[in-house]
């Protein structure tokens, strides 16, 4: 055993960004204590470029794709896809970060490391194909994240956040936990394509009823994770508490990863027995749009708003897996990137315009804003009509090709039920636009402080990926269809 | 060798009974047997033999629980050098530069927050532990007033 | 690149480039849209130059992948039905910017880049030949048509807005299935090979799928027509509207709808069609009765006006589902018909509505003593829209009366009541705002038109003549195509047994009958 235990140069390559990234943040978390309050926006700077570094080692990893680490780890299409992803995002959320941090006078250094960590986090999440690294991956990211959620130590309403979100949400993993024990107890591995191999194989498969359980389990933890209905109860109170690019990050990032890792469980390990949960899922994503879209309908806090939005939307990636497709798979990977994009930019404006304290959350604090800031305004309408699901934007083309995967496996009352919540949906996107564009500017507009650079590239930035997706989805779809298969 | 499951976990069973039945008889018996005397004096604690004073809610320094949490996080990291010691020569060069990584990144850890300043017990110096947002203020409940509420 | 994808892309430039004008140039906004439009226009009057009449096919065709995975392929083109409506779209915008060059001063910018936005969409609209396309086109128009709705309304424009939009998103989504699931059951979104693959009976579907999809497309575009009972929303649009808005919102998006049904749902689902037709013209004539009812009590000239829409457009559904030649052609006629005389009362109404800032009739009166040239447009206005012989509505009506006749002469006898209720609303609508005393805010603030209105309202009263006199100019194209749809959908072979007679003649005998 021990010799070849060395892992080869090329296992090094492919694990080379979450070392990129662990690196740097362990650097900036050294450099903190150091420049400490001298120049706060250098581990901005710092994060940004470990992030532009692990997107190129994500994608120079790809160029010689296969598994690592004993197949711990398997670096495919569907790994890299997630990888770029979620460092988007994080980039997003940083360059959203700067303003918000120099004005609630936050420390900057240990909000970076937490942000790369939670990235390493959710790499290792998207490459695992084995369930402890799966875990281990999940709790890396999530602890982060709790911490990111609680990060404005002295507001009573982000301390409830992570406290909320701690305790919920070990509370979920345990779920996990237990049910990655049951499946390694009957089948005696955690790697996921041996799980399949054991299920499908009908020698060997165990009680049906144990791996009912396990499964079910499993998508309880995961569900969670999700923010799928039922289990959705948390995520009002935490997108609303934590601070608002905190916020932006957690319901793009995280979310993505722990799809990814949904998607690669149930449709490899898990595929054989899909007639078995399918149900599941398909209560789960028809209870998270109507939830989602009915309370976001009478929500008067922005925040809280699109974070009953972020449940619904959670719910169309549901559906997407409840087609227990690869072109379900591959559209699912599709509205995640969509997704991302606007709602990380969504949430940019909406940091932009809390101003100190966040004190401006309500949905009136948007009045004139089409008037004050014509560029804002204008940039938001185009998240919240990809929100709708208007064409030439990415949220079209991801609503699209999920309900045509739906179709496709003849889900057809799901897909109406889908289309038709997306229409009660349009209608508190559309209040936003309203008091954007159709009422006179309040207190809050006419406070709004001009632009800053940082918030203007995470603004334009998901701006123009919205269009790109909406007007030449086929290059993204297309890598999204080759990697749908996974590294089977 | 046992064949089947039933034969393998046998052992097991056993086990568990011999325990079940251990602690039972245990406890059962000084009940039964034992002689009992009701009076003050054994109604108060005994094991540190000394006699509480004061609050039960009294209040530690915040600077203990930070403590007390980083020495569990290195003291659980330092468990990490054992299995790694009986078996350093198996693992080679290959282990040696894990564990040099792992110590390195437990160094930074350390450097990160004695450079925060949570290790100066003493030294209260506002800046060092200051907290990131000074905005709202958040106010400690007396216990009376909890109680109060409680029973509003 | 030909010239149909010309006129199709100066709106969208010209919307472009207007993001680029300074905001404090209001006047260069106004002049440069105007010339986009107009370019636009004079453009797609060599479209009918160019087009052959007497051909079923479809021409202009631009056809390239633009999506590979869904196969999406940007294919436009023009038959003789999209032919005229395109050139209604571009005739109408240069006219909705006319009207507005004074009424509309704050965010103006926005407003004048929101008409090109809207042209663009509804050329679309009108040319593609991609279901996909279609739905996209379809979506874009209802953005722009939103915020002019919502920002530049009157009083109740929020409720308005937001009710539009939904109305139509809710019915449009329902299609969007529809469309999947076509394509999933033919791997193309080509509307030319879906037919060929329809009629060479490569694809079929079940009869209960045929009624789900014939329902998925019938509702959105029966809500956006509006059929009687999904009407409501476009009082409360047309009311809240700006001029502008009123106008491209009754002349050209109505007809999404009633377009959509002759296109989509006719040839695509002739079983169902054929299925629900009976239901469909029972609601159809419905609308057009109680449209007329509802239309005469109306204080508000605006809500009148919309609701004579609705039962006009129900003149064209009733057309449409007869199936016969005749209805078809007066159908398609009456789209164009409705859009022309209905913008031009919604126009003449916001003149007056400039001068006197109030849209209740009780409020004006005697005004053809103050105005003598802006009532004698009114007048000619009126007459088309209530169907007199030499005008345009006359030509349409006759067809489609004579279409429902051949199928069923029950249908005829009820809409005809239509007819004459439209001549009482709208004739008594004239009394009581142009004749009787003169109120003191009318005398001194009704100045008569001045050239900009002259320029706007003149195209559309010398084309109520030209369709009320000459068909001929406009009925070969549509009747080539009508003829060929009704072919296509096995819908020749009509509910009662007639011969129908060749385009060309019904077009002569037509064309004699009106004069």
């Amino acid at each position: 055993m021990p010799a070849n235990m060395a892992p080869s140069s090329a296992e090094i390559l492919r694990f080379l960004p979450e070392i990129i990234l662990a690196v740097m943040g362990t650097f900036i978390m050294v450099l903190d204590p150091l420049v400490r309050g001298k120049s706060p926006k250098i581990f901005g700077h710092i994060s940004i470029l470990a992030m532009l570094a692990a997107i190129g080692a994500s994608i120079f990893a790809y160029t010689n794709p296969g598994p690592a680490f004993s197949g711990m780890l398997m670096v495919d299409g569907f790994a890299t896809f997630f990888r770029v992803l979620v460092l988007g995002v994080g980039i997003l959320a940083v360059l959203s970060s700067y303003r918000f941090l120099d004005r609630e006078r936050a420390d900057t250094g240990e909000y970076h490391a937490l942000i790369l960590f939670s990235l390493v986090g959710q790499c290792v999440m998207v490459t695992a194909n084995e369930l402890i690294m799966i875990f281990i991956g999940l709790e890396i990211s999530s602890i982060a994240t709790y911490v990111l959620a609680g990060y404005l130590r002295d507001d009573k309403r982000a301390n409830e956040a992570a406290l909320k979100y701690f305790l919920l949400g070990s509370f979920a993993t345990a779920f996990l936990l237990y049910g990655v024990a049951i499946i390694y107890g009957i089948t005696g591995t955690t790697n996921l394509s041996a799980i399949r191999a054991v299920l499908s194989n009908t020698t060997t498969a165990p009680a049906g009823a144990v791996v009912g359980a396990a499964v079910a389990l499993m998508f309880v933890g995961l569900a969670f994770k999700v923010s799928g209905a039922p289990f959705q109860i948390w995520a009002p109170d935490v997108y609303q508490g934590a601070p608002t690019p905190v916020t932006a990050f957690m319901s793009a990032g995280p979310k993505a990863a722990a799809f990814a890792v949904f998607l690669r469980i149930f449709m490899t390990a898990f595929e054989t027995v899909g007639t078995g949960w399918e149900p599941l899922v398909w209560v789960s994503a028809l209870l998270s749009m109507t939830i989602g879209n009915f309370a976001a309908l009478v929500q008067q806090n922005i925040k809280r708003m699109l974070a009953y939005s972020s449940i619904a939307h959670a719910g169309y990636v549901l559906v997407a897996l409840a087609a227990r497709s690869e072109i379900g798979t591959a559209a699912a990977m599709f509205y995640l990137a969509a997704y991302a994009m606007m709602n990380v930019g969504a949430f940019a404006v909406v940091a932009h315009l809390s101003g100190k304290g966040e004190r401006r959350l309500s949905l009136n604090d948007f009045a004139g804003l089409g008037v004050k800031q014509p560029l804002t305004a204008a940039l938001l309408t185009i998240f919240l009509l990809s929100f709708i699901g208007v064409p030439l934007t990415g949220g079209f083309f991801g609503k699209f090709y999920i309900f045509k995967a739906a179709l496709q496996s003849n889900l057809v009352w799901l897909t109406v039920l889908g289309l038709l919540n997306s229409a009660v949906a349009a209608y508190y996107y559309l209040r936003i636009l309203v008091v954007m564009y159709m009422h006179e500017p309040g207190e809050a507009t006419l406070a709004v402080e001009p632009l800053s650079f940082g918030l203007s590239a995470a603004l334009i930035l998901p701006a123009i990926g919205t269009f790109v997706l909406g007007i030449f989805p086929s290059a993204l779809l297309q890598f999204a269809d080759k990697s749908s298969i996974f590294g089977r | 060798m046992p064949t089947t499951a039933a034969e393998t976990y046998f052992p097991v069973l056993v086990q568990a009974l011999l325990a079940i039945v251990i602690a039972a008889a245990l406890v059962s018996l000084s009940f039964l047997l034992g002689r009992k005397v009701k009076n003050s004096v054994k109604d108060m604690p005994y094991e540190c033999g000394i006699v509480p004073t004061g609050d039960a809610r009294h209040r530690f320094s915040v600077k203990f629980y930070l403590v007390g949490m980083l020495f569990i996080l290195f003291d659980i990291e330092a468990i990490f050098l054992y299995p790694w010691a009986v078996v350093y020569k198996e693992l080679k060069m290959f282990g040696f530069f894990e564990m040099f990584t792992f110590i390195l990144l437990v160094v930074a850890g350390f450097f990160y927050i004695w450079k925060k300043g949570v290790l100066d017990w003493s030294h209260n110096d506002p800046s060092a532990l200051r907290s990131p947002a000074g905005r709202v203020e958040m106010r400690d409940h007396h216990p009376e007033e909890i109680l109060v509420a409680m029973k509003r | 690149m030909n010239l149909l994808d010309i006129v199709i892309c100066t709106p969208l430039v010209g919307f472009l480039l207007t993001l680029f004008i300074p905001r404090s140039k209001p006047q260069w906004v106004r002049v440069f849209t105007l010339t986009v439009s107009v370019i636009a226009f004079v453009l797609s009057v060599g479209l009918a130059t160019g087009f052959n009449s007497g051909s079923s096919n479809l021409q202009f065709v631009t056809d390239f992948i633009w999506n590979a995975s869904p196969e999406i392929h940007y294919h436009v083109a023009l038959d003789g039905i999209s032919l005229w409506l395109v050139i209604l779209s571009t005739l109408l915008t240069p006219i909705a910017i006319l009207i507005s060059w004074r009424s509309i001063d704050n965010r103006v910018k926005e407003f004048f880049g929101l008409l090109l936005l809207l042209e663009f969409g509804l050329v679309g609209v009108f040319a593609a030949f991609d279901l996909f396309l279609f739905y996209i086109f379809w979506e874009v128009s209802l953005v722009p048509m939103y915020f002019l709705i919502g920002i530049w309304g009157h009083d109740r424009r929020i409720y308005a807005a937001v009710k539009f939009f939904l109305y139509t998103m809710a019915g449009s989504v329902l299609m969007l299935a529809g469309i999947i699931f076509i394509y999933n059951r033919t791997g193309t979104f080509n509307y030319s090979s879906i037919l060929d693959m329809l009629g060479s009976g490569r694809l079929s579907f079940t009869t209960g799928e045929e009624m789900f999809l014939f329902l998925a497309f019938f509702l959105a575009f029966a809500i956006k027509v509006p059929l009687f009972p999904l009407h409501t929303w476009l009082p409360d649009a047309h009311v809240e509207a700006p001029t502008a808005g009123s106008l491209m919102l009754a002349s050209v998006m109505l007809k999404m709808g009633t377009y959509g049904l002759v296109r989509f749902c006719l040839p695509m689902f002739p079983g169902a069609a054929r299925e629900c037709a009976p239901w469909i013209i029972v609601l159809a004539i419905i609308g057009i009765i109680y449209g007329a009812l509802v239309a005469l009590v109306q204080p508000n000239m605006k809500k009148l006006v919309a609701y004579s829409s609705v039962s006009h457009l129900g003149f064209v559904v009733l057309g449409i589902f007869s199936f016969t030649q005749m209805g078809l052609d007066g159908a398609v006629y009456q789209m164009l018909n409705h859009g022309i005389s209905t913008g031009a009362l919604f126009i003449v109404v916001g003149f007056l509505y400039t001068r006197r800032h109030s849209l209740e009739i009780k409020d004006y009166g005697g005004v053809a003593t103050v105005a003598p040239w802006l009532s004698t447009v009114f007048l000619i206005t009126t007459l088309a829209s209530i169907g007199l012989p030499t005008l345009n509505n006359f030509v349409g009506e006759f067809l489609v009366l004579q279409g429902s006749a051949q199928a069923n002469f029950k249908w005829t006898i009820f809409a005809s009541l239509g007819v004459i209720l439209s001549a009482c609303y709208m004739l008594w609508l004239y009394q009581r705002v142009f004749f009787g005393e003169t109120p003191e805010g009318v005398r001194h603030h009704m100045p008569d038109l001045n050239l900009r209105e002259w320029v706007a309202i003149v195209p559309l009263i010398i084309l109520m003549a030209w369709m009320g006199t000459a068909p001929q100019t406009f009925l070969p194209p549509v009747s080539s195509a009508t003829a060929h749809l009704l072919e296509q959908s096995k819908m020749n072979v009509p509910l009662r047994v007639h011969a129908a007679p060749a385009p060309p003649v019904i077009v002569a005998a037509e064309a004699s009958h009106a004069r």
